[in-house]
């Protein structure tokens, strides 16, 4: 972390030695003062925003950054998703760019010296139709290939990492075989969001929570207002008054779309629920994350032994996060297709994340039509995994002024240039 | 039970009656109405399990359904409300979160480190070595609290309801009562739900008086046709108060969900009390004050035998009195209201046996009561959208403003005596059954076949109750020393004050770094004090801090009860039972149960080339679809052109999704003017009904088309072979099938074996001449015990899935899905003449024409292995020769009966489409074979001349 470390540096020995000495730690990261000018403002303190403050800071040297959020840091899908993560994609572009992320949350908790509980406990995708093993044997032999750790398994192999399963042959879905994917896990989300706020608040990044984001400030577009095409970003106006910058960063997840219409982008993002649910904690049991794209499931017991369920996106678009009874009935039948045993756990909170789906499930990332103002946004259900890489990949987009390889298939231009990208086939259920 | 009170304590125990079970292996008893708690108190064990991270030990707190101390393992069940389960003849109860015992806990040995446990510290340490991180990890999992799973519970019966009425009451304390009863004699059906396991509320623990009232409230309640659930609770609350009620007391089940649309929903959840912050608190024999109650008065068990009472309110005062009346004798009472306090309790590792007050003096005790004050469990009405409201005089929130259908009433928003409590019940219950007369009289109108409504509208009724007073309490949270905030999740309000100082200082990051309010509880007891410690922490107030957003369930429900009777339901054509009885071997398909082959695909392929074969082939999605617009919707969803389909006319489509990937193909007819019969891939059927009714009612709403899914309302029987033209003209007399009059890719309507309104269309799938025909699927086992009969000398013999496959790969057609993908463009298919780049536009037709333009695309080629005996497998990859590049994959892949070779379909990028082109195909063994493109599709009959004859 160079010279710019935050603070206090976290170890056994400083728990050691401020508990013997009674002595408290510092700030996790600064009340920063509010100040109207900035080099960059990042919009969003979730993961994509955070990374992207602090590999500007310690990739490039770029420190007079502001990153906003209208709640508290993390408070969007950085919070609300289910920590899966993995790298077994399908297309070449998608392995590279989840591996790299993989690679990031591997070293994540030396890196940013804070511990993100990285679970590296096998990812299992079953298979419960002939049609499925096939795409479970074609992305196993793809990714053969590719060097990354994934293969099917049999029913009996199944049942020996997680015993829990019901591989039996008469059910109504039965486990026919599943992807392996040895190095997919879980990771402790809020600590990612908490690793990168305080990495780059130690290099001066001002973190504004309960900062909202009410107007972007463009001139000489081609739109309304002067927003748009052809336009320059100036600034942004917040709930706690206007900030300066030459550079804006959108990083948001759930209203994506609404904020860059505020700087006449418009983009092709629909916005849709996705549910997930957390049971009572019981004694571990579960070793592995477990998905089920057939059930539209995934699942994962955490340290603390509480159950995880994930769900696909709902069908509506809307932006109610409130959740729905419905979703829970068919989670539990499904579960418990799976996992027949545990009908007497309970579940004790649900709870439902906004999603930005674009048109080919690929995130759009890099510049817009309005000069300064780029978005990192439309990550679906899947930004999470994608936090760190994003966060790398956008620091150098905005420092360089030019996309980097690893994201150019997911510029805004595609859209009108005819070359969409995609990973529905591998992301169907994408966890 | 050596510390069972005599009677009258003890209102709802059967001394009569004598329940036996086990605590940690040793043999108890109980008495009829007991709770696992009440009967492990009434023999003296007092430490019920303990605490999640210094494993101390943990006795009763509140006795009630929220206790955090007193979960246990009953039997396969984990985390059973030790406070709340009533105790059943034979349970085999033990303690949680002990090891090796509940006495002895080696564990424990983690308080003594508690210092260098901080909340949060597993973030700041075990970072290296990381090769080390995974022993780490299995270490804290050790930690995991909670109980046991057994994998082998088998699912037991759980049930589910739907319910309509006009008013549900949460809550069966006076007001929920008096508003239950009120609305029920206005006319209403009610609902009257009550989580402990009678109705009475803080009433069943109180005065004479009070008891007394309680049963008759409850007896009025029934006496006036009150549905009353009790051991049921309200657990979420949806939109358009979509109720859920999990309901633990239904016979014969273990737990029932109750799914009910409550035209109003009375909140009456009445409050929680507060457990108070100090050095101590967590010690085995300090409770609050309606434990002590209930302990005493509802189940006859002496709580200690000297007390030291701290209270704040009439609920510490009623404590005093009921303590002695169970011969406790009282140490001292320390009044808050007269500006007593307490610092810290301490004891022994089992028990508190001392409190200092907060004049320095020191006071002998074996319980130490509190009576703090009141949390308002406002679950419910945020569910609504009420965000609620912090109310310093009275040292609790109150709901800001549920909307119309959501009224609240009793504790939840106030403060009065029995009466006054019941009256605003009342006023409650008239309105709420004002409001729902109002909702029913709309849906009453509003539903076409329901009787007339009677008169006009009744006037939606305002709320003009009285409001209840908000008595004044002291704010009492936290003491000067510090102690426990989230008993469940072992949180202190110094691990609250660190992580506020190291920044975590908003409520919902405290929550997330501490893990407070977390725990199986959601925060019933712990949310408010979490605040008050932040709110204390930032020297802010209380209403600053603000609280958190409670989500459903308000009370966890088990995964059981969510699921309700497991039924996955499966769909069969109504063929199926003579499928099964002539040998076929079943295959699941998405949602349907199909015959994969009777016995011998191969056989079956050679029978249906040869003579003749049948298939059942009703899962094909079918749309009918009618009105004028009919084919301007096929010219959007389909890539080809529709305007001009005669009538009697078939065509084959395919559709794209808006990123002009493949989504599904089929053929369409014209059955009339108006009326079009839509075939999809039998996977899609759902997907595109989803699909087309999109279209219409976000995009197109003007056009006139109706579309209604006839799948299983027809049953779709393919004919195949040389011989099924002789078949099918032994069964009609109406369709002329000469090939002129009916030739290929047409549709004829008629009789077929007698059965009138039969659609037949000239297409197939298996390459071979073929009539696929659509029968009234009541009449379609008639039909096809007709088409084996007639056609015995014809060799008619039915066949199954795999046959079929086996054939459209002969013949070279892709399945959507199978061979193509989420990434395959239309032009992956190679029928471009199918795309129609001149059409004003269609579902996916800008991505289409891109990837035309830039021709940058895989293809399907059929590819045949060099060596005829090797089957590649459905995903071996295709290599450029010599290196891991991947070009292409097989995407199907069989033995040719007909051919007796390996043929397949194969994705691969145009470099390596030609036909002639050499193929280097991995095997999942790792052997690399060579493979030969073909020129056509088709490996057999690429002219089409059998299908066409």
């Amino acid at each position: 972390m160079g010279k710019n470390k935050p603070p206090a540096k976290y170890s056994a020995a400083g728990l050691l030695w401020r508990g013997l000495r009674k002595q408290s730690w510092p700030r996790v990261w600064r009340e920063p003062e509010f100040k109207s000018t900035y080099d960059v403002v990042i919009i969003g303190g979730g993961v994509h925003g955070l990374a992207t403050a602090y590999y500007l800071a310690s990739n490039h040297g770029i420190t007079n950054i502001a990153v906003v959020d209208k709640q508290y840091l993390g408070s969007g899908g950085s919070g609300r998703n289910t920590a899966i993560v993995r790298s077994n994609y399908l297309t070449p572009e998608g392995v590279a760019f989840y591996d790299r992320s993989l690679d990031l949350y591997n070293s994540m908790s030396n890196d940013l010296n804070l511990n993100v509980m990285f679970s590296e406990r096998g990812h299992l995708t079953l298979a419960h139709t002939d049609s499925a093993l096939r795409t479970m044997n074609w992305r196993a032999e793809v990714n053969k290939l590719q060097g990354i750790n994934s293969s099917v398994i049999t029913p009996a192999e199944i049942k020996k990492l997680t015993p829990s399963l019901d591989v039996s042959a008469d059910t109504r879905y039965p486990i026919l075989g599943a992807l392996y994917h040895p190095p997919g896990g879980t990771i402790r989300h809020d600590a990612v969001v908490w690793g990168y706020a305080r990495g780059a608040d130690a290099y001066g990044v001002d973190l504004h929570q309960k900062t909202e984001v009410l107007d972007i400030l463009v001139e000489g577009g081609s739109g309304p207002e002067g927003k748009g095409p052809s336009g320059k970003v100036t600034g942004v106006r917040t709930s706690k008054g206007d900030i300066h910058a030459p550079v804006v960063v959108n990083c948001t997840a759930g209203w994506a779309s609404q904020l860059s219409n505020m700087a006449g982008v418009t983009l092709p993002i629909t916005t849709h629920p996705l549910q997930a649910a957390v049971t009572e904690p019981v004694k571990t049991f579960l070793p592995t994350v477990v998905v089920s794209g057939s059930l539209h499931v995934y699942v994962s017991q955490t340290d603390r032994g509480e159950l995880v369920f994930g769900a696909s996106v709902d069908p509506v678009a809307t932006y109610n996060m409130s959740g729905t009874l419905e979703f829970t009935e068919e989670l539990a039948g499904h579960v418990l297709e799976l996992m027949p045993g545990i009908s007497k756990m309970r579940l004790l909170r649900q709870w439902a994340g906004l999603c930005d789906m674009t048109p080919d499930y690929s995130p759009v990332m890099g510049p817009t039509p309005v000069d300064g103002f780029y978005v990192d946004v439309g990550w679906g259900t899947y930004g999470f995994k994608a936090g760190p890489v994003s966060g790398e990949q956008m620091a150098a987009c905005v420092a360089n002024g030019t996309t980097p390889e690893l994201i150019k298939p997911f510029e805004l231009s595609r859209f009108t240039e005819g070359t969409l990208v995609g990973e529905k086939g591998a992301a169907a259920v994408g966890h | 039970m050596s510390h069972r009170l005599p009677a009258p304590l003890g209102d709802v125990i059967d001394r009569s009656s004598v329940i036996s079970f086990t605590w940690n292996g040793k043999k108890l008893q109980g008495f009829e109405g007991d709770t696992i708690a009440s009967a492990l108190l009434a023999n003296g064990e007092h430490i019920l399990g303990r605490s999640m991270k210094y494993h101390r030990p943990r006795g009763v707190l509140t006795a009630d359904f929220w206790d955090p101390n007193t979960t246990v393992q009953v039997d396969d069940e984990p985390n059973v409300r030790a406070s709340h389960r009533k105790l059943a003849d034979g349970m085999a109860v033990s303690a949680q979160n002990v090891w090796p015992s509940l006495k002895f806990d080696v564990k424990a040995a983690n308080g003594l480190v508690g210092r260098f446990l901080t909340a949060g510290f597993y973030y700041k340490t075990f970072m290296k070595p990381a090769k080390l991180w995974p022993a780490y990890e299995h270490v804290l999992a050790k930690f995991a609290p909670g109980g046991s799973v057994d994998l082998d519970t088998p699912h037991g019966r759980y049930d589910k309801r739907h319910a309509h009425p006009d008013v549900v009451v949460a809550g069966g304390g006076p007001s929920g009562m008096a508003a239950a009863l009120a609305a029920a004699e206005a006319g209403s059906s009610v609902m009257l739900v009550e989580h402990e396991h009678q109705l009475g509320g803080h009433l069943l623990w109180g005065s004479n008086d009070d008891r007394a009232a309680a049963n008759e409230l409850a007896a009025a309640c029934a006496a006036a046709g009150v549905e009353i659930l009790t051991n049921s609770t309200v657990a979420g609350r949806y939109e358009d108060n979509w109720i859920s009620i999990s309901q633990r007391s239904h016979p014969g089940v273990i737990e029932r969900l109750i799914k009910a649309r409550g035209k109003t929903l009375v909140g009456a959840a009445g409050t929680i009390e507060r457990p108070y912050v100090f050095q101590g608190n967590d010690l085995p024999g300090v409770m609050t004050s309606g434990a002590a109650q209930r302990l005493i008065r509802m189940y006859g068990v002496k709580p200690g035998t000297r007390a030291v009472v701290f209270t704040a309110n009439e609920s510490g005062d009623s404590a005093v009195e009921a303590l002695q009346s169970a011969g406790i004798s009282i140490a001292r009472v320390v009044d808050a209201r007269a500006g007593e306090g307490i610092t810290s309790a301490s004891g022994s590792k089992s028990r508190v046996k001392r409190v200092t007050l907060s004049d320095g003096t020191t006071v002998e005790c074996d319980l130490l009561v509190t009576a703090v004050g009141w949390t308002t469990p406002t679950s419910l009405l945020n569910m609504a959208g009420d965000r609620p409201v912090y109310d310093a005089d009275a040292a609790r929130f109150f709901p800001a403003g549920p909307p119309d259908n959501v009224l609240a009433t009793g504790g939840m928003i106030g403060d009065g005596s029995r009466d006054e409590l019941i009256a605003h019940g009342r006023a409650t219950g008239e309105l709420a059954a004002g409001r729902a007369a109002v909702v029913r009289h709309r849906l009453q109108a509003a539903t076409a076949r329901a009787a007339a409504v009677d008169g006009p509208e009744p006037d939606y009724p305002a709320d003009e109750r009285t409001p209840l007073d908000r008595a004044q309490h002291p704010e009492l949270y936290r003491s000067t020393t510090h102690g426990i905030v989230d008993y469940s999740e072992d949180v202190s309000s110094k691990d609250l004050f660190s992580a506020a100082g190291e920044g975590f200082d908003s409520v919902e990051l405290i929550k997330r770094f501490t893990t407070a309010t977390m725990g199986p509880s959601q925060g019933k007891l712990e949310t408010v004090n979490t605040v008050a410690v932040l709110a204390e922490a930032r020297n802010e107030t209380i209403a600053e801090v603000g609280t958190t957003v409670w989500r459903p369930p308000y009370a966890p429900i088990s995964l059981g009860a969510l699921a309700g009777r497991i039924n996955e339901p499966t769909r069969v054509s109504v063929l199926q039972p003579w499928h099964e009885a002539n040998g076929a071997t079943p295959i699941l398909a998405g949602q349907w149960v199909r015959p994969e082959h009777y016995g011998d695909p191969a056989a079956e392929v050679r029978n249906t080339r040869t003579n003749v074969g049948i298939i059942d082939v009703t899962p094909l999605g079918k749309l009918d679809l009618q009105g004028p617009d009919v084919p301007k919707l096929l010219n959007l969803l389909y890539t080809n052109k529709w305007m001009a389909l005669p009538i009697g006319g078939v065509r084959y489509g395919l559709m794209c999704a808006e990123d002009g990937v493949v989504l599904d193909d089929g053929v369409t007819a014209r059955l009339g003017e108006e009326h079009y019969l839509m075939t999809t891939t039998s996977s899609g059927a759902a997907k595109i009904w989803n699909w087309i009714e999109m279209w219409l009612q976000t995009e197109h709403p003007d056009w006139q088309v109706h579309v209604t899914p006839v799948t299983t309302g027809l049953t779709s029987i393919n004919i195949a072979g040389p011989n099924s033209r002789e078949l099918l003209g032994r069964l009609t007399t109406d369709i002329d099938l000469d090939p002129t009059a009916f030739p290929y890719m047409n549709v004829r309507r008629g009789t077929i074996a007698g059965v009138q309104n039969c659609i037949a269309w000239r297409i197939g799938f298996t390459g071979e001449l073929s009539y696929e025909i659509h029968v009234p699927s009541g009449h379609a086992v008639h039909v096809w015990e007709q088409l084996l009969d007639q056609g015995a000398d014809l060799g008619v013999k039915a066949f199954g899935l795999e046959a079929q496959r086996i054939m459209r790969l002969e013949k070279g057609h892709f399945i959507v899905g199978q061979d193509t993908d989420g990434l395959s463009k239309a032009p992956v298919t190679g029928l471009n003449p199918l795309l129609k780049l001149d059409k004003d536009d269609w579902a996916g037709m800008p991505e289409v024409a891109w990837t035309m333009e830039s021709g940058d695309h895989p293809v399907i080629v059929a590819c045949q292995p060099d060596n005829g005996s090797v089957v590649p497998e459905e995903a071996a990859q295709i290599l450029r020769a010599g290196t891991t590049e991947i070009v292409g994959r097989i995407t199907s892949s069989r033995m040719s009966p007909t051919l007796n070779r390996s043929i397949c379909l194969a994705q691969v990028t145009k470099e390596f489409a030609a036909p002639g082109t050499s193929l280097e195909v991995l095997l999942v063994s790792g052997e690399r074979i060579t493979a030969t493109v073909q020129e056509h599709h088709a490996h057999f009959d690429p002219e089409g001349a059998r299908l066409r004859g």
